[in-house]
């Protein structure tokens, strides 16, 4: 477009100076806002920034994706496989994700909530969040965080199968808890990823 | 407006942004203001702002600052008549009436500009944009056609009824004074 072209020069139809039109036209004069903009500008600039200094790179997500699967694995393996001695090490040190606290328990070991409805329910809102985004994602992406958050999963599977033989074991609930935790903060970072990336 | 501020905002200078908004929001408050109408234009420039900072790393260089942004703004604006529900249908329809074209009235109206902005709230959003783009902002079809999708012809014929529209609906205010 030519910025300084205006009525009368354009390529079809152009007005006559004397047309009613070509007159209101000219007199069309502009006006100014009837406050200052910029400040709602540029707080909608700070948000912005502040959004993005969260979200990870995919690489990063997937690199973070794979390291979790791995020390999930190790864990389990390390927790399920049968006591080297008896009596050793039987202190717990680490409290399940989201039980209460000690003093409310006497001291004892609350097993993990396998169907904590809170943590089912973030875990549901953001998966619709990310169906509803994935579009704006690239799709092979979208394979790559599907397949991450599968293998977790999995990993979360393995330490309640574990857990149904030893319910009260701390590492286990431990480990089962941050599984979770890192599941919700992945798709968290991933929702974020997606309605930045699609802007 | 010193092009490096441009430059700098490009790499995230928020300062030198609000000098290249300082600079621009006038023009564009005013194309928000003719094609939208007053109650939106100021949201609308903000958000053409917001878009344009989102954006500026695809500024080329290829055409003026100016030229690329006022692209950018027609796009934000014409993005919020169908996000606010402006059917496709509806925005480019043909079957709406045309006004019956009154013989041009020569008067010593006084206040043109005025009727002017009451006369285009009563076009289609189709006709008034095609109108301000064409007519006020100097758009050719073509480029309008591209913005909005559709062929030169059709923004042709839109541009006919809202001319029409108008010189009815201003010459009518012009004889009666109303």
């Amino acid at each position: 477009m030519s910025e300084q072209r205006r009525f009368g020069e354009s390529d079809h139809e152009p007005l006559n100076q004397d047309d009613i039109l070509a007159q209101a036209i000219g007199q069309w004069r502009d006006e100014l806002p009837s406050r200052d903009l910029w400040p709602g500008v540029s707080a909608r600039l700070e948000a912005r920034k502040a959004q993005r200094q969260v979200a990870f790179t995919l690489p990063q997500l997937a690199m973070a994706a794979s390291l979790l699967i791995a020390v999930a694995s190790g864990l389990t393996w390390m927790v399920a496989r049968p006591p080297a001695a008896p009596g050793a090490g039987t202190q717990p040190v680490i409290q399940a994700y989201g039980a209460p606290e000690e003093a409310e328990t006497g001291g004892q070991i609350v097993p993990a909530n396998f169907a904590d409805a809170q943590f089912n329910a973030a875990v549901s809102d953001l998966e619709r969040i990310l169906r509803d985004e994935r579009g704006r994602l690239d799709p092979r992406t979208v394979l790559v965080i599907e397949r991450n958050l599968k293998a977790i999963d999995a990993a979360i599977q393995e330490a309640r199968m574990a857990l149904n033989n030893d319910p009260a074991n701390p590492y286990l609930n431990s480990h089962l808890a941050d599984a979770r935790r890192r599941k919700l903060d992945l798709l968290r970072t991933v929702t974020t990823l997606a309605s930045v990336g699609g802007d | 407006m010193p092009v490096d501020d441009v430059v700098l905002a490009t790499q995230g200078d928020t300062a030198a942004f609000e000098r290249v908004y300082r600079a621009h929001m006038p023009r564009i408050f005013n194309l928000a203001r003719r094609m939208a109408g007053p109650d939106a234009a100021e949201e609308l420039t903000q958000d053409v702002f917001v878009r344009a900072w989102q954006k500026l790393a695809l500024f080329r260089g290829e055409s003026s600052f100016a030229t690329w942004l006022h692209r950018l703004a027609v796009n934000v604006i014409i993005e919020r008549f169908r996000t606010l529900g402006t059917a496709r249908e509806r925005f480019l329809s043909d079957s709406e009436a045309v006004l019956d074209v009154a013989p041009a009235v020569r008067t010593k109206h006084l206040d043109l500009s005025m009727d002017l902005q009451v006369a285009i709230a009563q076009l289609p959003e189709g006709a008034r944009t095609v109108f301000v783009l064409h007519d006020v902002e100097g758009y050719r079809h073509e480029e309008i056609g591209d913005i909005l999708g559709v062929s030169p012809g059709t923004s042709k014929s839109q541009l006919h009824r809202a001319r029409q529209t108008l010189r009815v609906l201003l010459n009518k205010k012009a004889v009666t004074g109303s």
